[in-house]
Order: structure tokens, then C-alpha cells, then sequence
């Protein structure tokens, strides 16, 4: 009797919100418009702007307007030209670099049996804590003018700068990113055939030529592909170490900030941007080759290497990673002694900053940052799960919009910010909140992507238990979702962080008289002449991007512990 | 509480492909019905539409009088057990269960008695606090049936909710569900490739192929009285024999078997099935005066498998691999070996005749 009773409390008295439920049917939709208009707004727009000064005469649209003068001044022009070949000669050289010592070291770690591997790992990571400024620095202190290799110990007068500075330094700030690609290219690719063919008679020269290099053919083009996009965009690097040897991303600097010239920037941002986007493209086709080329019954089982084997490859893993502990050494050195490399005592003065922007900088950096990071994860997470679980309509459009930042260089993205939202009506323009969409918006791809693949991971049914209980998108995106999120949320978070707190090409032409950024800041006092403060700040951004790895590491640990609990 | 849920003409195609084609039935309240086939027959793709999830390209889904073709899955109150259990990692069993009465904003003290209740209902009582990571695989099931059961739904429907259990426990569940089915009265849709837990399981079973429904009936006349070829050779083990009708016999290579209940029509081809327990070892379960000798075949025992209560033997008619099973003791008794002679007896009546034979999918 009793259970009858309740039977019908249950059944009839509580049913789930109509208004939940009517409210339910608007809020995909509304998020997936919103995205879009966001992708749309923040990143389209200020493309269309660029499109329009190049092309248009005062960038005003119109068919009677329309113009190639830009373009016939650049071409016309051998300086400006000039830009063109140099970015087009680093970048080839740089990844032809990049490419041969990653792939060696990639191969060291995933086909041989040398001890330290986590350490090696570890170190080749490190570039990507710190803005792509950091090598340029330890460079010029090293191999510059008054370098304490050059001048001091070698006591010659070449020095660095110029397009060897600058292919060096960019080789330095390439190699995670080419690592990333080949050493998940090679652990995947069946160690078995490089087996079976010894087991066949080949020697190891003809499995490496034969079978290892075709089986990891695309990954090494594509790691080539993204090196080659990262230095022809890359602009922290050069503008320091490059002296007057101009390429593309520096003079679209130059022209605009010392020239005011927006329409030759613009032009070159369009010059700029062909090859780049060749590069990804490229990329985005090679990738997809890759995956196909991965086999499911892939088991990483090494055979123990032959002694020399091993000793050779160590010595070789143990070089390139000096030469990057090396970089950051000289930069932390550097910010601490009194006159580099004369004045070896000990000083915090270089932290004392003489610029504008000085500690606020840091702190404006900061907390940026972490509104970067939050924004970043959260917006990329709810992306990823409205296209990915709810397929809603326009999907293939919103995807499109989301991987397309990628292929956009920071500085080009920068650019059109200012020929878009240098409007009075654009209220957050000259705030650091442009500085916080901005660096959400150029760095959107790869959180949407990681976003998705952990999505992925998640049981189908588990979203349909819920909506089958009478959950909604919203409690079901929060209580469920968002919850079993968290790792792959705070990996995105810390991401987002850390670009936020290192990128400068981006984010350069939007600091402002108030808004001071701290990586900004290291080219800012790099060109008064304050060398030792610029390694300062560098070290600044090093040692907060490392104590927030360091937090987020604690805490994913205490996850890892209990998973389950929120 | 359950009421009538029918499926009238439902069809429903993914671009070219026809997942479920035009099909009818009447569940009866407080049924349980078990939707059997083979992957990719068209039962996921049922069940899906009864909960909502996937809506019919044509024909209706009425429940209580009502077509619910298009009633958002939330608001249909219908229980659902997933195949993965699906249960949320990140809360306890208490809040699992919880779930859908919190979804309704449930007054608490409703909520902890009726999960209280559910907690006891289904043996789970002290692991409330539990995480669905710390119990074990048949555990989780139950809480799985819980959360559904929590809201007193209309309807429960269960996805293949045993096949990712070990053996033992799927049999100890099945006795749970079919418990707990019988005390609460509801309507129980169940969809599942393993006949053993349908035939037990079910008061009808629907046998879908490509879509179709193939026949809708009690366990026993789905065994017993297959209707076409297809149910014959996938609910339990049949063994095939093609020939042509003449005169009360159907004629194959140089034999002719006797079968019982033949209709007129002459020299017409047709397929015998008989199931490996019809077929009778002369000398052990039937005595040769009694066997029609048309009905008589010699052969060798090519393969014999020992599976428990029966011995599973091999054999070759007329080219075919053909099986005829016998009771343990009464293998004991006839002491056969590989290789050796055997007469065999194909009883007329043992037959299911069918005028053609599904294209087979090996």
C-alpha cells in the first residue's frame, strides 16, 4: 500500500521543468551562433580588415577603389622586397635544420635504449616556457658583439646577428614543436617491421632507409611544415637578433610602428600570410596521412641497442639539450650579474626595470594570463562539447572557423585587431581585455582540438543516461560533462597560460601607453639598450610559467589520487 | 503502471541504409519482450526510437494513446539501462541513483527514501558511497537498473545489459531482472544477441533480421515452431536438408525422407530443418523396428564435442556437415568413437518445412 502510494508522487508530481526543457531546445543553438559570431568577429573581421587596406585605397570597400598600388610598391621596392627573400631563406634553412636534428633525437627516444630519456624529453619541452625571445637573448650574449664566446673567449669579431642569429635562434625555439610531431610519429609506427625486415636479412642501414624513414615520411614533412610556419611568423626572435636584416614579420613592425604606414603593413601581412597558410595547409593535409599510417597493433617494444649505437645517440641528445639549457642558462646568468660578461658579481639591479610598463607589466601579464587560461579552457571545452556531442546544425562551418586561427600568424592577427577595433565605439580597445580575446582567438585551434579528442573518450551513453533521466544540456554539461573534463580542462588551461604568457607577436601591436605586457616589455627594453633587464624579464616570465606548471602539476596529482570526487 | 505501448509501420533509414523497415507491435502492459537478432538487425535502432533518441523516418510510436514520436527523451519518463552501464564516474551510488529524482527537483526527503529503497531493492545497501570505479562489473549493473528504476518509469527498456558480464554473473542478474520485473508489473523492453537469455528471460521475443521482424512469439513456439528458416537456424542449432516434394516425400541426392504434414503441391522445392536433438542413433535412443526405413541414413561419427548435458557429434549426409545430439548417459552408453559407423533416424514430424532458406551469412 505504502509503495503504491509513492508510486504515484513520483511518477506524476515530479516531473522535469517544462521550462527547463523549452529553454533546453534554444541553448545549443544560442551557444553554436555564439561561438561562431565570436570566431566570426574576432578573427573574420579583422582578416576582412587587412584584406580591405591592401587591396582598397584608404581601405574603404568598393570596386572603385580597389588597388594593387600596395602590392606594386612592395615589389617594386628591393628593401621591402628584400624582407620576402630573407624570411623565405631562414625558414627553409631553419627547417631543413629543425627537421634532420629532431628527427634523430625523436628517433633516439622512441628506437633506442639510452638511459635518461624523461630528462632529454623534459629539456627539448622547454623552449615553450618561455617567449620565442629567449634564444635570440642568450645568442647575443654568447656569440654577439661583446658576446663571451666571440669577443672574450675567442677574442674574434664575427658576431652572430643578422640571418645567422636568426636561423639559430628560431632552429633553438622550433625544436619542441617538430619533437611533438616525430615523437608521436615514430612511437606509433609498428617497431615489428624494422624487425621483421632484419629477421629478412636487410642490414640496419637498409631498415633505416628502407622502412624506418618511408614509414615516418609524414611526419617528418609534416614537422617540417610547422617549423617552417612557426619561423616565417615568428617575430620576437628576429627583431632582436636580426639587426638589419629584415624579414617579413618585422617589417610588418617596422612599417607600422615607425612608419605608420597600416596599408604596407597590411599588404605585407597578406605577403606574409600565402606562404603560412601553404605551410598548414600542407600541414593539415599530412596529418590526416599520418593517422592512416598509425596501426592499432602498434607496441612499442624496444630491442636493446648496440653499445655503440647507445653511446653515440646519448652524446647526441646530450648536445642538443646542453645548447638549450645552455639559452636559458645565459638568460638567468645574465639577468643576475652586474655587467655581462665584465662584471661577474652578483646584483638584482636588471630587476629594478627602467621601463614604462616595468613590474606592472608582470603583474598586467599575470593576470591576463589567468583570464586567458579560464576563458580559454572553459570557452574551448563548452565549443568542443556543443559540436562534438550535440552535433547541431553548421557544424562543419564552426569547425572550419575553429581550426583556421592556427593558420593565422599572431602578428597578422594583431594588425587586423587595430585596422578593426581602433574604433572609439569598440569600447574594449586599448584594454587588456582585446589582449585577453585576442590570445583566445589565436590560440583556439589547439584547445578546440584537445578539447574534442578527450571528448571522445567519454562514453556516448553516459550523456544519454542523463538525458534519459531528465537532465538538460546545461545540468548535464555542468554535473556530468565539465566534471569528467577537469584533467583535460586544466591541460588547457595551462596551455592557454602559457601562451598567453609568453606570446609576443600576437599581443605586440595591442599593449598600449597603459596596458603593458611582460613579454612586450623584453623587446622594449632589449631596444633602449637595457640588455640585462630584458634577460630579467625573460627570467620573470620563466620562473611564473614554471611555478604555475609546477601548481598545476600538484594539483592534477591530487586528481590523480581522487579522480572521482570533485 | 505501465500502459500500452504500440509501434505502428515503423521504419527508419540512415541515407540509403534501411535500419528498420516497416514494422508493427503491440506491447501489452506488463510485458516483457526481448527484441533478438543479430548485430546490425535493427533492434538498437528500435529501442533508440521507443526512448527517443532517434526519431522514425515514417509510422508512429504511440504510448497510452499517444504518438510520441517527437517527444524529447527527458520527458518521456521511459528507464534506461545501457550496455556500458553508463554510469556517471564522478558521483557515488547514492547521488547515480539520485540522478534522474534531483533532475525533477524532488523534495530530498522523497529522494532518500526512495533510493534507500532502491539501494535495498537491489542488494546494494552499504555501498552508497561507493564510486562506480570500486564495484565490481555485475554491482555496477544493478546500479545501473537502480537509477533507471528511481523515477518509477513508465517503461524500462534494458540495451544488451549482461554482455559485458562473465558468465557466472550474467546468470545471477537474469534472475534479478526477471524479479524484479514480475514484482513491479512494468512493461520491460529488452534487446539482446544472446537467445539462451532471451528464451529465458522473455513472455515473447521478436526476432528481427534486416529490419524485420521475423516472428513474435513465446519462447517455446519460437523454438519449437520457427516460422521461417532464419529463426530456425538462429534460435538454437539447425541442421539444412534442400530437395523437391513428391508425394508425401522430399527427394535429395539418392535419398528420400518421409515427412510429415507435406502440402500437395508436387515436385516443388523445399527445405527441411531439424534440430540435432530430433534426430535419433539407432541402437541407443530408438530401437530399428520402429523407424521408417526411408527415414534411415548411414554415416560416420566425424567430430564428437563434449559440451555437458549433451555430446555434440559430426556428421556428413550427402556432402553436408550435419549434427545430431545425445544425452550424455546415452553416450556413455553407446561407447562411440571418431570414426566409427553410425545409423541415424530422421523421425517424419521432426521436421520444419520452409519454402525457402535465408541467404545464409557465414
Amino acid at each position: 500500500m505504502n509503495t503504491k502510494q509513492k508510486e504515484i508522487d513520483i511518477a506524476n508530481e515530479y516531473v522535469v521543468s517544462p521550462v527547463r526543457m523549452k529553454f533546453d531546445k534554444f541553448i545549443i543553438p544560442t551557444v553554436t551562433i555564439f561561438i561562431g559570431l565570436l570566431l566570426a568577429f574576432f578573427m573574420l573581421f579583422p582578416l576582412w580588415s587587412i584584406l580591405t587596406m591592401s587591396f582598397f585605397k584608404g581601405g574603404e570597400f568598393s570596386l572603385i577603389n580597389f588597388t594593387l598600388e600596395n602590392f606594386q610598391k612592395y615589389f617594386t621596392t628591393s628593401y621591402t622586397l628584400n624582407a620576402l627573400w630573407h624570411s623565405l631563406y631562414v625558414s627553409s634553412v631553419t627547417t631543413f635544420i629543425v627537421t634532420v636534428i629532431i628527427f634523430f633525437f625523436a628517433y633516439a627516444m622512441t628506437r633506442t635504449t639510452i638511459s635518461g630519456k624523461a630528462f632529454f624529453r623534459n629539456i627539448i619541452m622547454m623552449p615553450l616556457i618561455a617567449p620565442s625571445i629567449v634564444q635570440a637573448l642568450a645568442l647575443i650574449y654568447l656569440f654577439g658583439r661583446n658576446g663571451l664566446i666571440t669577443a672574450h673567449l675567442l677574442h674574434t669579431d664575427w658576431n652572430i646577428y643578422g640571418s645567422t642569429g636568426i636561423i639559430v635562434s628560431e632552429v633553438l625555439y622550433c625544436l619542441p614543436h617538430a619533437f611533438v610531431i616525430l615523437y608521436t610519429t615514430l612511437s606509433a609506427v609498428d617497431i615489428r617491421l624494422d624487425e621483421a625486415a632484419e629477421s629478412l636479412g636487410a642490414t640496419p642501414f637498409k631498415v633505416f632507409t628502407r622502412i624506418t624513414l618511408p614509414s615516418a615520411k609524414y611526419g617528418i614533412f609534416s614537422a617540417a611544415a610547422l617549423t617552417f610556419n612557426l619561423t616565417i611568423t615568428d617575430f620576437g626572435n628576429p627583431v632582436v637578433i636580426g639587426a638589419d636584416y629584415n624579414v617579413l614579420a618585422t617589417e610588418i613592425y617596422s612599417q607600422v610602428t615607425n612608419l605608420y604606414r597600416f596599408d604596407l603593413g597590411a599588404t605585407i601581412s597578406i605577403i606574409l600570410l600565402v606562404p603560412s597558410l601553404m605551410a598548414f595547409m600542407f600541414n593539415y593535409y599530412i596529418s590526416r596521412k599520418t593517422f592512416s599510417m598509425i596501426s592499432g597493433a602498434a607496441k612499442p617494444v624496444i630491442p636493446p641497442s648496440r653499445p655503440l649505437k647507445k653511446v653515440l645517440y646519448k652524446t647526441y641528445c646530450s648536445l642538443v639539450s646542453l645548447s638549450i639549457i645552455l639559452v636559458f642558462l645565459t638568460v638567468v646568468v645574465g639577468s643576475f650579474v652586474k655587467i655581462w660578461p665584465y662584471d661577474w658579481s652578483l646584483t638584482f639591479q636588471h630587476y629594478h626595470f627602467p621601463s614604462i610598463g616595468g613590474y606592472s607589466a608582470i603583474w598586467t601579464s599575470l593576470w591576463i594570463s589567468l583570464i586567458v587560461g579560464i576563458v580559454g579552457a572553459f570557452l574551448t571545452l563548452i565549443a568542443g562539447y556543443v559540436m562534438e556531442t550535440r552535433k547541431p546544425y553548421f557544424k562543419q562551418l564552426i569547425y572550419l572557423l575553429s581550426v583556421m586561427p592556427a593558420a593565422i600568424p599572431g602578428l597578422v592577427m594583431g594588425l587586423g585587431y587595430i585596422l578593426a577595433f581602433n574604433k572609439p565605439y569598440y569600447i574594449f580597445y586599448g584594454t587588456p581585455w582585446i589582449i585577453v580575446i585576442n590570445v583566445v582567438i589565436c590560440n583556439f585551434t589547439l584547445g578546440i582540438l584537445s578539447s574534442i579528442s578527450n571528448l571522445r573518450n567519454i562514453d556516448p551513453s553516459i550523456e544519454e543516461a542523463s538525458i534519459s533521466l531528465g537532465g538538460d544540456a546545461i545540468r548535464t554539461f555542468f554535473k556530468i560533462i565539465l566534471p569528467l573534463s577537469k584533467v583535460a580542462f586544466f591541460q588547457n588551461f595551462t596551455y592557454f597560460f602559457m601562451r598567453s604568457m609568453t606570446t609576443i607577436s600576437a599581443v605586440v601591436f595591442l599593449v598600449s601607453a597603459t596596458v603593458h605586457l611582460a613579454a612586450i616589455e623584453i623587446i622594449m627594453l632589449d631596444n633602449d639598450g637595457w640588455t640585462a633587464s630584458a634577460n630579467a624579464m625573460c627570467t620573470s616570465i620563466i620562473v611564473i610559467v614554471m611555478a604555475m606548471l609546477g601548481i598545476l602539476q600538484l594539483v592534477q596529482k591530487k586528481m590523480a589520487k581522487r579522480p572521482l570526487e570533485l | 503502471m505501465s500502459k500500452k505501448l504500440v509501434l505502428e509501420k515503423v521504419r527508419k533509414t540512415f541515407g540509403h541504409l534501411v535500419a528498420v523497415d516497416d514494422v508493427s507491435l503491440e506491447i501489452i502492459p506488463g510485458e516483457f519482450i526481448c527484441f533478438l537478432g543479430p548485430s546490425g538487425c535493427g533492434k538498437t535502432t528500435i529501442l533508440r526510437m521507443i526512448t527517443g533518441f532517434e526519431q522514425p523516418t515514417s509510422g508512429n510510436i504511440i504510448y497510452d494513446g499517444t504518438i510520441i514520436n517527437n517527444i524529447i527523451p527527458q520527458k518521456r519518463d521511459f528507464g534506461i539501462v545501457f550496455q556500458s552501464y553508463a554510469l556517471f564516474p564522478n558521483m557515488t551510488v547514492e547521488k547515480n541513483i539520485a540522478f534522474g529524482l534531483n533532475m525533477r527537483k524532488a523534495p530530498q526527503g522523497i529522494i532518500k527514501e526512495r533510493v534507500a529503497e532502491i539501494l535495498q531493492l537491489l542488494d546494494l545497501s552499504g555501498w552508497e558511497t561507493h564510486y562506480p570505479s570500486q564495484l565490481s562489473g555485475g554491482q555496477q549493473q544493478r546500479v545501473a537498473l537502480g537509477r533507471a528504476l528511481a523515477i518509477k518509469p513508465k517503461v524500462l527498456l534494458l540495451d544488451e545489459p549482461l554482455s559485458a558480464l562473465d558468465a557466472k554473473i550474467r546468470l545471477r542478474l537474469r534472475v534479478v531482472i526477471k524479479k524484479l520485473q514480475q514484482d513491479l508489473g512494468i512493461t520491460l523492453i529488452y534487446v539482446t544477441h544472446d537467445q539462451e537469455e532471451a528464451l529465458s528471460l522473455a513472455d515473447r521475443i521478436v526476432i528481427m533480421r534486416n529490419g524485420k521482424f521475423q516472428q513474435i512469439d513465446s519462447p517455446l513456439d519460437i523454438y519449437k515452431r520457427p516460422k521461417t528458416s532464419f529463426v530456425a537456424e538462429f534460435v538454437g542449432t539447425s541442421n539444412f536438408i534442400a530437395g523437391t516434394k513428391n508425394n508425401g516425400y522430399v527427394k535429395f541426392g539418392n535419398l528420400q525422407f518421409m515427412v510429415s504434414n507435406l502440402d500437395e503441391v508436387e515436385n516443388e522445392k523445399v527445405y527441411l530443418a531439424i534440430r540435432p536433438e530430433n534426430i535419433e542413433l539407432i541402437g541407443i535412443t530408438i530401437s530399428n523396428e520402429n523407424c521408417i526405413q526411408s527415414n534411415v541414413i548411414e554415416s560416420v561419427a566425424e567430430v564428437i564435442n563434449f559440451i555437458g548435458a549433451v555430446v555434440r557429434i559430426t556428421f556428413i549426409l550427402q556432402r553436408e556437415e550435419m549434427v545430431f545430439d545425445l544425452p550424455e548417459k546415452e553416450f556413455e552408453k553407446s561407447g562411440l568413437k571418431r570414426g566409427e559407423k553410425i545409423r541415424l533416424y530422421f523421425p517424419p514430424d521432426a521436421f520444419h518445412i520452409y519454402s525457402e532458406l535465408f541467404d545464409k551469412l557465414i
